[in-house]
């Protein structure tokens, strides 16, 4: 008996807890109004919120530093919530996260930047809850067609049509050769797959010799220190064999901090990483110091990288994107809700198509971006980013 | 000691390495390169291996929490860079600050293992992966000043990877390498290794080596000798701790890379298997079975994939070569432990 009123009370309690927790919003509402009411100033915080969702610092930095970024330029707005570190044990966890930014009534967009997959259902239940809510995925991996069912705006790199692009970027700056290294749970996935196969497509129309490698497995047991063993093992056999105008592609974000490092000493070119950006494997392997207040300007990373290139005798030798990708897409996907909630539009008239898209991305980022509609989906874009020749 | 004698389990390994070295002829990837990097890898893993012996040889196990050592080592290598030490005298700062480091962790761990004597390897495992997270905060909260090893974006925290080629990439590899013909030997890197396994050799001549002998084979009768079994588990979890520590900084300098965070997660686990190749067991380890358990396991990583990739289907190579090398060494130890305990198979 004692225990089952014990267990009343804490219940009791959780509810006042509840109820206290819905009630606290509201009485900020009826602060805000009257304020507002009498003097309209620009700084005041407006009476919406947007919520971004990203993985956590130590499991992905670039979209935690996009969430953290949009928190400081639009102080009272974003609202930036972390996944918990082992997201894919911890799922339930992830999608009450989620719901739980549809509580706030003045929520006006969500926002989940992550790479992984298994988060729509939580964006469907937003939606069946706050039917006025805009979802935007920058990106999830789910099913397309389902997330171009469910969620009002579905960005993503396009991961597929870099298999050509990549490789006809290789091509005009002199490569012979292509090589492509991966592994075992990466060409397991359809996309990485498909790029592999699209990029051998391309090489052998454009006459270059294709060469496909793979490595240690990073993600069955060992980690990733085999695998970039392997590599620094591998790189210099290969050159030797095929010369130095050859362009080396690894499907692994962490196979460029030994990639670009024998791309220096042997002189080999890099079109593109597989996630092209100026912060990842260049500032490690050229020992880049930044500056603090530097830590996101792009431009300046980018000149300093430029500059190491220039004194390794490898200009024009390497390439990629101007900004990372895992930055651009979350804090575009912001600006992008921003823009809807301000402009008050019509989300399928006035966003949803390709010229708007593009000149948002030249307008709030000053990089050109080409989107194209995944599959002729109306609200599923795929963008491909602006080269830069270091 | 008492294995002497030349076991199955090696014999094994040796069959296997020779069909990869007449293969990677036949194929024609240069076998001078191979022999080359072969010795590179037996010298930059083997401080590591090494560092099992002392814990294995009191008794307390093979050494799974060897995060623990290792991430000592790596505050090491982050002070040296972060005073901007470079060359011989960066790397002996590296391997002096992560050994005074070392002393205080394997302390605290021989505390830990000393409580719960008899489950050494589970115990450690567990103390080894929980350290990681904590040595995390660390890497994301210290106050260092070195931009180079700072996070690119937010400006604050360690880089996972942080590159050594501006302080001592190489400095053993590419010191005093003698050319014979094609073949390059690392005089450096291996004097280095060597003068690490001897003084170890010589550590169980002397009456404290003998001591801890005593313990790990018959810790009932070391302790009515009058023996203080802790004191000398604990001296043996610091020596332990200590080396993967140095192991660590000679690692790394091979590499070119300091991997901080989860870079230590998997380590202990490879040199496990190269010290059970040697013929190891988890009561007594010799100097030799590290030398030669290093070199065959590190050899036969070496040469599987590039085989691998030569002559199988890409897409399959690195499922098959993992079956058939973590098979082989299975296989090399069933055999062992069959014939043993019931008899032949």
């Amino acid at each position: 008996m004692k225990k089952r009123l014990m267990v009343l009370l804490l219940a009791l309690a959780m509810t006042f807890n509840l109820a206290a927790c819905a009630g606290e919003p509201k009485k900020e509402e009826v602060a805000e109004v009257p304020a507002s009411g009498e003097v309209i100033k620009e700084t005041e915080a407006p009476s919406y919120k947007i919520g971004i969702i990203t993985p956590t610092l130590s499991s992905s930095e670039d979209e935690f530093r996009a969430g953290d970024n949009m928190v400081k330029k639009y102080p009272g707005i974003v609202k930036h919530l972390t996944f918990p570190e082992n997201v894919n044990a911890e799922m339930e966890t992830a999608l009450s996260q989620i719901v739980s930014l549809a509580d706030d009534p003045d929520m006006k967009a969500i926002i989940i930047a992550s790479g992984g997959s298994g988060y729509l259902p939580g964006l469907q239940k937003v939606k069946e809850k706050r039917p006025d809510i805009i979802t935007i995925t920058a990106p999830i991996w789910d099913d397309p067609e389902l997330m171009a069912k469910y969620v009002d705006i579905n960005l993503d790199t396009d991961w597929a049509r870099r298999g050509v692009t990549i490789v006809e970027k290789a091509h005009d700056m002199g490569a012979k050769t292509f090589i492509h290294y991966s592994f075992p749970t990466h060409l397991a996935k359809e996309v990485i797959s498909l790029r592999k196969d699209t990029m051998k497509e391309t090489a052998e129309k454009l006459g270059m010799e294709f060469v496909e490698v793979v490595t240690p497995d990073p993600q069955t047991g060992d980690g990733t220190a085999p695998m970039l063993q392997f590599l620094r093992e591998d790189v210099p056999r290969q050159i030797e064999k095929y010369g130095p105008d050859t362009n080396i592609f690894g499907s692994n974000c962490p196979m460029y901090d030994v990639i670009l490092d024998e791309a220096l000493k042997l002189k080999f070119l890099v079109a593109e990483q597989c996630c092209p950006t100026p912060t990842q494997a260049y500032p490690t392997v050229m020992g880049l110091e930044i500056a603090e207040e530097d830590s996101a300007n792009f431009d300046k990373i980018n000149a300093m990288i430029s500059e190491k290139a220039k004194e390794a005798g490898m200009t024009g030798r390497l390439s990629g994107w101007p900004m990372p990708v895992t930055i651009f897409l979350p804090e575009y996907a912001v600006e992008l809700a921003k823009y809807a909630i301000d402009n008050n539009s019509n989300l399928k008239e006035d966003v949803l198509n390709k010229e708007f898209l593009d000149k948002f991305a030249k307008d709030t980022f000053g990089v050109g971006v080409d989107f194209q509609s995944y599959q002729q989906k109306d609200n599923y874009y795929m963008m491909i980013m602006e080269s830069i020749f270091y | 000691m008492k294995n002497k004698k030349v076991q199955i389990p090696q014999i094994i390994i040796c069959i296997y390495l020779l069909i990869l070295l007449v293969v990677v002829n036949v194929i024609g990837i240069p076998i001078v390169g191979i022999i080359n990097e072969s010795f590179i890898k037996w010298a930059m893993n083997g401080v590591l291996v090494l560092s099992l012996v002392p814990m294995i040889n009191v008794g307390a196990g093979m050494n799974f929490g060897m995060p623990i050592g290792i991430s000592a080592g790596l505050i090491g290598l982050c002070i040296a860079i972060e005073l901007r030490l470079q060359g011989v005298i960066g790397f002996i700062t590296a391997m002096i600050v992560g050994s005074l480091i070392a002393i205080v962790f394997g302390l605290c761990y021989s505390k830990i293992l000393n409580r719960l004597k008899g489950k050494e390897e589970i115990i450690g495992t567990f103390a080894g992966f929980s350290f990681i997270p904590i040595m995390n905060f660390f890497w994301t909260l210290v106050p260092f000043k070195n931009r180079q090893m700072l996070y690119p974006v937010g400006g604050k925290g360690l880089r996972p990877k942080i590159s050594l080629k501006n302080y001592f990439e190489g400095i053993l590899d590419n010191s005093l390498v003698v050319k014979i013909g094609e073949f390059q030997i690392p005089v450096a890197l291996i004097l280095f290794f060597l003068i690490l396994c001897f003084l170890i050799q010589y550590l169980y001549r002397t009456r404290v080596g003998h001591v801890m002998t005593a313990v790990s084979e018959n810790e009932k009768f070391a302790q009515i000798s009058g023996v203080n079994i802790n004191k000398y588990r604990t001296k043996g979890i610091i020596l332990s701790t200590i080396l993967a520590a140095i192991g660590i900084c000679v690692y790394s300098q091979s590499y070119g890379f300091v991997e901080l965070y989860d870079g230590p997660f998997m380590m202990a686990f490879p040199a496990v298997s190269a010290i059970l190749i040697g013929g190891a067991s988890s009561k007594s380890a010799t100097v030799k079975q590290v030398l030669i358990g290093t070199y065959l396991l590190q050899t036969t990583y070496l040469l599987s994939i590039p085989v691998a990739n030569a002559i199988l289907v890409p897409e399959i190579t690195e499922v098959l070569r993992m079956i058939i090398t973590n098979g082989i060494i299975l296989y090399a130890f069933l055999y062992k432990g069959g014939s043993k305990k019931y008899g032949k198979i």
